[in-house]
């Protein structure tokens, strides 16, 4: 699965509403609406419809944040619920 | 990278951002329950009135009166199932087991039903054009 390439959906295809510690996520795909914490809607910005490896992905975040705790390990615990959320494909 | 997200609230350069323990979770889904489920919503039920009022009658707007009330109805005996309040109110066809002024009664309680009342989620639910 870390060798898997993660993509975010086309970005008219979600709905996106910062709300204080939330940020608010409709996927129009799904009609789920989702509330995302940090990190998860950096990585979505991230991510983006392109796709990234694991590895890549970590390495853009680092480029963009400090990471307090940059592992490989809590980077892919996050894409794993947002791949089960259904706003990330993992292929 | 994708600058509207950027701007759009989600931080900018050199923030500080916690990945998190492998445990934490930064995701909660809201499914849109009601129109997953169509087939029970047409199976909920509404009794008339709610069980805290069972036994007052339903006077002809489907106000909840006190019992044997002049021109009032006795509460139904059985709560109505979802599909046949949708059914009454689509064809104007009475309620089961009710005539049509007791019928209009029962369906003018319904709708006048309000959230916290029994069968109030289940009317709001006929509202919805997937149910």
């Amino acid at each position: 699965m870390h060798d898997a390439v993660y993509r975010a959906p086309p970005i008219d295809g979600l709905l996106i509403a910062p709300l204080d510690e939330f940020t608010a996520v409709y996927h129009r795909a799904s009609g789920i609406t989702h509330l995302l914490t940090e990190p998860a809607p950096q990585i979505l910005a991230v991510l983006g419809e392109g796709g990234l490896s694991l590895d890549a992905l970590l390495d853009r975040l680092a480029e963009d944040y400090e990471l307090s705790d940059g592992t490989r390990e809590a980077l892919a615990a996050r894409l794993d619920e947002l791949v089960e959320a259904g706003l990330v494909e993992a292929a | 990278m994708i600058p509207e997200h950027r701007e759009d609230g989600v931080p900018t350069r050199r923030r500080v951002l916690a990945l998190g323990a492998v445990t934490a979770g930064a995701v909660v889904s809201i499914r849109p329950a009601l129109a997953q489920t169509a087939g029970s919503v047409l199976n909920c039920e509404i009794p008339v009135p709610d069980p805290g009022r069972a036994g007052s009658y339903i006077d002809a707007n489907g106000r909840v009166v006190p019992a044997r009330t002049k021109g009032a109805f006795p509460s139904s005996p059985r709560p109505f199932k979802g599909e046949e309040v949708k059914r009454s109110m689509a064809t104007g066809r009475s309620l089961p087991g009710t005539d049509s002024e007791r019928s209009r009664a029962y369906v003018n309680y319904i709708r006048r039903l309000q959230r916290g009342q029994g069968g109030f989620t289940c009317f709001a639910s006929l509202q919805m054009p997937r149910a």
